[in-house]
C-alpha cells in the first residue's frame, strides 16, 4: 500500500520542521515537498497540523530475555517500542544467563528476527557473567555483530579489568558503554544521598559516586584510545565531566534519559517505588543543569533504559523493590510534552539525540525523510493526546510513573519499509 | 429550645439531691464518685454542701470512656480524662452522682470501672435529672429532677465550671438518627 | 475522624501530638487501680510483627495492648539479617488470614509499616523502622519531658549521638520541635548528616560547645555497633573520650541541672559513664514507664478499617 501524507511537516533534525507532504511508494520515499499530488492507488492521510518523523531509535533498553520473561521479553518489548515510535533498540546483557557469549547472541538475534517486527541489537557483557573478573567472549559476539561492550547494571569495578578490556577490543572497532558508581561509596543503591534520603531514613548514593566513576572510565578511555559511552548520566556535575573531556578531545559520547531530564528525587514522596531507579532521580538543579547539557549537546543521545519489572516485585518496600522504570513506550510523548510542546527545545533536537545520532553510535545510517530513503518514520500528532492505560500498554511491565497520566501528544502511525507497524485510529 | 431549669432550680436540685443522700447513707461514711463530664461537677456541688453542714465523705471522679460499650462503633474515640479514686473501695459506700440518666449505659460502664478499683459494700445512684427511656435494669436511688422526654430527644446540661453558665434545655428533635 | 495508623510523629498535626500526650496521662492512672485493665480494646487482636529482635520495645507493647484487654499474637517471624523475596504482598496475605485489628511492626526496612498499612485495613503501628522513624518512642519521650518541664517550648535539648542512623534522632527531634522546643544535634562528623535535618537545628561536632549553647535535656543516642559496615569513627574508646558524658562532663552535666534521657538499651562506658545512671535528674526509667502509657494511647487513638488500604 503507498501511502501519502497530506499537508503535514516533516521534523529534521538540522533545522525546525519545513511543511511538505510525503509519499511513500513502495517502502521508498519517492517526494517529500509541497503540493505532491496525489498518485492513483494511494492511501491520503490527512496530516494537517501534524509531523511526519523519522521514527526513533533507542540505545539502551532491558528486554529480560533470557531468564527474567516474565517481566519483559523480545516479543513484547519490541512491540512496547513499536508503540513509542521506536524502530529499532539495542538490548542490555544484564539477562540471566547473561550476554557475555556468541551463542547466546546467536540465540537471541535469532529469536528477535523471529518474533520482532523491527531490527534488535544486542550489546555484550565486558566481562564474563558481568562478575568483573574475566573478560567476556569478546571476538565471538563481535563476529555476529555486537558493537558495544557494556556490564551495565554494574560498573567494571576493577580499573585494571576495564583497561585492558579497552586496549583489546577497541582495536576491533568496538566501544564501551559505562555504567558509572562506585560500590563502595553507593550504600543500598536505592535513591539519591541528600534531603529526601534523610527523610526517608534510607541511605542514599551520593552524587560523587557516579561522578567519580565517569572520570575514571572516561580517562581510562582517552589512556587506551577507546571510545566509551556514558550511560544514563544523573548528576549535573557528572555531565560537566563529560564536557570537559569532549573539549580536550576525549572519544567520548553520553546519554541522559527522559526520566532524568523529568522527575526528581522530591516525587519519591513517601516511598513511592516508581520513581525508584539506579542511577537515581537526583535534585531539581541537577534536572536543570541536564536539560542545558542536552540542548547544549553535550549529550549526544537520549536513551530510556527501559527497565521492566513486575508490579508484585515493585510493590515491596523501597529498598527491596528492583531498580529501574520502563520508557520505551512514554519516551517520545512525554519528551514532547515536558520540552517540545513547553518550547524548551525542538523536534529538530528529538530528531537529532533520540532518532539519528544513536544509530549512528551503532555504526547505522539515520533515516531521514528524504526522497530516496526507505520509509522509517512516524506520524505525530501534537494536538492529540495519550492516556499511558494499562490497556495502552504493549510492555509486559507498567512500572511507569506515568500510567493513567495523559501527556499532550499522540503518534498516530508508525511506517517501516512497506509495513504499516502501528496505526491509532481514533 | 426550652429552658427547663434555670440557675436557681439546678442549685434546688442540688440541695434536695443533697439531703436524699443524707438520709440515704444510713450512718455510714459516704464516698461522693463523680462520673465525668458534668456529673463530677455536681458530685463536687453535692460534696461541698455534705462539707458545709458537716458530713464527712470521701470523694472521686470517674472518665468511663475506656468503658463504653460502643467504642467499637464510633468513628473516633472520645477523648479519654483521668480518673482519680484515691479511697479505698474495698467496703465503701459509693454514691455515683451524674447529671442526667438516660438509657442507662454511662451507669453500667461507671460500674465496670469502679470494680476495677475494688469491692464496694454498696453503690447508690444519685442524678440531678431523670429523662427515662432505659434500655437496662438501672434505677436512680437519688433523684433531683425527673423530665420526660422523647427518644429523640436532646438535654443540653450546662454547669458553671464546664461551660460557664447553669442551665437545663430540651431540645425537640423530630428527625430520628 | 481517627487515623487508622500510627506510622510516624512528621505527619501529626502539632494538636494532634498535644492530644495524644493528653491522652497519656489518664492511662498512667491505670496503672495505679488494683485491676490494671480495661476493657476498651476487648476482643480486638493486637499482633506483633517484629522483625527486628527488641525485648524492651515488644514487651512494652505488649503490655499496653493486654492492659487494655485486647488479645495479642506474636508472629514468628525471621529476626536474622536479610529477608529478601518475602514481599510486602506475601507478609499482608498472611496477616488477612488472621484478621487482626491492630498491627504491631518493626522492621529494619525503612518504610515497611507504609507499605503494610497500605494494603490492610488493620490499623498499622510503627514500632520503628530502618533509619527512618520511631514515633511512639518519640511519644513517650514528649510525655516524659513534659512531666519535667511542663512548658518546654523555647527550651534547648540536645541530641547526641550516632544521628545518622537512628530513627529515634528523627522522630524524637520532630516531636520536639513540634512542641517548640530547641533541638541541637551533637556527633562525629561522620554520623552528622549535612543535608536532611531542618534548618533549625543546630549542628555541634564539639561537646564542650554544645554544652555551652546551654541544653536543659541531654538525650543520649546509643552507639549502634551492630549497625556499623565501615568505620564511621576510630574505636569505641575515642568515641567515648570525645562524643560521650566521661566522668568530667557528667560533673558539668549534674552540676548545671541539666536532664538526661536515653532511649535504651544503655552503652555503659561508650555514651555515658556508670554514674549517670545513678543521677537524680536522669529520665531514662520515667522513660521506659511512660513507655506503656504513650503506647496505650496510641492504640486508643486508632481507628481500623477507615481510610484506605486492604481488600476485605
Amino acid at each position: 500500500m503507498d501511502l501519502l501524507f497530506a499537508g503535514g511537516e516533516v521534523a529534521r533534525e538540522d533545522g525546525p520542521p519545513v511543511r511538505a507532504d510525503v509519499w511513500i511508494e513502495d517502502g521508498v520515499i519517492r517526494a517529500v515537498g509541497e503540493g505532491v499530488p496525489a498518485p492513483a492507488g494511494a492511501r491520503v492521510i490527512a496530516a494537517e497540523g501534524m509531523l511526519v518523523v523519522p521514527a526513533m531509535f533507542d540505545a539502551h533498553v532491558h528486554f529480560r530475555e533470557p531468564g527474567q520473561e516474565e517481566k519483559e521479553d523480545i516479543a513484547h518489548g519490541s512491540e512496547a517500542a513499536v508503540n513509542g515510535g521506536v524502530t529499532g533498540v539495542v538490548m542490555m546483557p544484564n539477562t540471566s544467563p547473561p550476554i557475555d557469549t556468541a551463542a547466546v547472541v546467536r540465540m537471541l538475534l535469532d529469536k528477535a528476527r523471529e518474533v520482532a517486527r523491527i531490527p534488535v541489537y544486542t550489546a555484550g557483557c565486558v566481562t564474563r557473567g558481568r562478575d568483573g573478573a574475566e573478560l567476556a567472549g569478546i571476538d565471538g559476539m563481535r563476529q555476529l555483530g555486537v558493537r558495544m561492550l557494556t556490564d551495565d547494571g554494574e560498573p567494571v569495578a576493577n580499573p585494571a579489568v576495564l583497561r585492558y578490556a579497552m586496549e583489546y577490543a577497541s582495536e576491533f572497532g568496538m566501544f564501551f558503554a559505562s555504567h558509572c558508581e562506585v560500590l563502595e561509596l553507593s550504600g543500598p543503591r536505592a535513591l539519591n544521598e541528600g534531603l529526601v534520603s534523610y527523610r526517608l531514613g534510607i541511605k542514599g548514593s551520593p552524587a560523587c559516586s557516579e561522578e567519580i566513576c565517569i572520570d575514571r572510565d572516561i580517562r581510562l578511555a582517552h589512556a587506551t584510545g577507546a571510545h566509551v559511552h556514558i550511560q544514563h548520566v544523573s548528576s549535573g556535575l557528572g555531565m560537566e565531566t563529560v564536557r570537559w573531556w569532549k573539549e580536550r578531545g576525549a572519544r567520548v559520547t553520553a546519554e541522559v534519559s527522559p526520566h532524568h531530564l523529568i522527575f526528581c528525587e522530591d516525587d519519591i514522596g513517601e516511598y513511592d517505588t516508581r520513581f525508584k531507579m539506579n542511577p537515581p532521580l537526583r535534585t531539581r538543579d541537577d534536572n536543570a543543569a541536564l536539560l542545558e547539557g542536552l540542548k547544549e549537546g553535550v549529550f549526544d543521545l537520549i536513551a530510556t533504559d527501559h527497565a521492566p519489572h513486575t508490579e508484585f516485585e515493585k510493590a515491596q518496600d523501597f529498598v527491596s523493590a528492583p531498580n529501574g522504570i520502563t520508557g520505551l513506550e512514554t519516551a517520545l510523548v512525554s519528551l514532547f510534552h515536558h520540552f517540545v510542546a513547553a518550547g524548551e527545545f525542538g523536534w529538530d533536537l528529538l530528531v537529532k539525540r533520540y532518532s539519528a545520532e544513536p544509530r549512528r553510535l551503532m555504526g547505522l545510517d539515520p533515516v531521514p525523510v528524504e526522497e530516496g530513503r526507505r520509509a522509517d518514520l512516524l506520524l505525530f500528532d501534537p494536538a492529540g493526546e495519550t492516556t499511558f492505560s494499562r490497556d495502552f500498554m504493549k510492555s509486559k511491565s507498567i512500572n511507569t510513573p506515568f500510567l493513567d497520566r495523559t501527556l499532550k501528544g499522540r503518534i498516530e502511525m508508525v511506517v517501516r519499509g512497506r509495513d504499516v507497524l502501528l496505526e491509532r485510529g481514533p | 429550645m426550652a429552658v427547663i431549669l434555670d440557675e436557681a432550680a439546678i442549685a434546688r436540685a442540688v440541695e434536695s439531691l443533697t439531703d436524699q443522700i443524707r438520709e440515704g447513707a444510713g450512718g455510714h461514711r459516704i464516698a461522693i464518685v463523680g462520673i465525668r463530664s458534668r456529673g463530677d461537677e455536681v458530685a463536687e456541688r453535692v460534696c461541698h454542701a455534705l462539707a458545709a453542714g458537716g458530713v464527712a465523705h470521701d470523694y472521686g471522679m470517674l472518665d468511663i470512656s475506656l468503658y463504653r460499650d460502643d467504642l467499637a462503633h464510633l468513628a473516633e474515640n472520645p477523648k479519654l480524662q483521668e480518673s482519680e479514686v484515691t479511697f479505698q473501695v474495698d467496703g465503701a459506700h459509693v454514691v455515683l452522682v451524674d447529671d442526667v440518666l438516660f438509657t442507662g449505659r454511662t451507669i453500667r460502664a461507671a460500674l465496670g470501672a469502679l470494680w476495677d478499683y475494688g469491692r464496694p459494700a454498696r453503690v447508690a445512684l444519685a442524678v440531678l435529672i431523670d429523662r427515662g427511656h432505659r434500655e437496662l435494669p438501672i434505677h436512680a436511688d437519688y433523684t433531683g429532677a425527673t423530665i420526660e422526654t422523647e427518644r429523640m430527644d436532646h438535654i443540653l446540661v450546662r454547669l458553671k465550671n464546664t461551660d460557664g453558665e447553669d442551665g437545663v434545655e430540651l431540645v425537640r428533635n423530630s428527625h430520628p438518627g | 475522624m481517627a487515623r487508622k495508623d500510627f506510622l510516624d510523629i512528621a505527619s501529626l498535626t502539632r494538636e494532634e501530638v498535644h492530644h495524644l500526650l493528653e491522652q497519656a496521662a489518664p492511662f498512667k492512672e491505670v496503672f495505679t487501680r488494683s485491676v490494671k485493665k480495661v476493657p476498651a480494646l476487648k476482643g480486638k487482636s493486637v499482633l506483633m510483627l517484629f522483625y527486628e529482635p527488641s525485648t524492651r520495645t515488644h514487651s512494652s507493647f505488649e503490655v499496653a495492648a493486654k492492659r487494655l484487654s485486647a488479645d495479642v499474637i506474636d508472629l514468628d517471624v525471621p529476626h536474622s539479617s536479610v529477608v529478601k523475596g518475602e514481599t510486602v504482598k506475601d507478609t499482608v496475605d498472611t496477616l488477612q488470614a488472621m484478621r487482626a485489628d491492630y498491627i504491631v511492626v518493626r522492621h529494619k526496612m525503612s518504610g515497611m509499616p507504609l507499605a503494610i498499612a497500605r494494603q490492610t485495613k488493620a490499623s498499622v503501628v510503627n514500632a520503628g523502622d530502618g533509619a527512618h522513624a520511631h514515633p511512639t518512642q518519640a511519644l513517650l519521650d514528649a510525655f516524659t519531658l513534659k512531666e519535667v518541664i511542663p512548658e518546654p517550648a523555647g527550651r534547648k535539648v540536645l541530641i547526641a549521638g550516632d544521628i545518622l542512623h537512628s530513627r529515634v534522632a528523627r522522630s524524637t527531634s520532630t516531636v520536639f520541635r513540634k512542641m517548640g522546643v530547641e533541638v541541637g544535634f551533637l556527633g562525629p562528623g561522620s554520623l552528622l548528616p549535612r543535608k536532611g535535618p531542618a534548618e533549625g537545628i543546630r549542628r555541634f561536632t564539639d561537646f564542650e560547645e554544645a554544652l555551652g549553647w546551654g541544653p536543659d535535656v541531654l538525650y543520649l543516642l546509643r552507639v549502634q555497633m551492630e549497625r556499623l559496615e565501615v568505620q564511621y569513627f576510630p574505636s569505641v574508646h575515642e568515641y567515648h573520650r570525645v562524643y560521650g558524658v566521661t566522668q568530667e562532663r557528667f560533673a558539668r552535666v549534674a552540676g548545671e541541672g541539666i536532664y538526661i534521657m536515653h532511649p535504651g538499651p544503655v552503652n555503659r562506658g561508650v555514651e555515658l559513664c556508670h554514674e549517670v545512671m545513678d543521677y537524680e535528674r536522669s529520665l531514662i526509667n520515667q522513660q521506659v514507664e511512660n513507655g506503656i502509657a504513650a503506647r496505650m494511647a496510641v492504640l486508643y487513638s486508632l481507628k481500623p478499617g477507615t481510610g484506605e488500604g486492604g481488600e476485605e
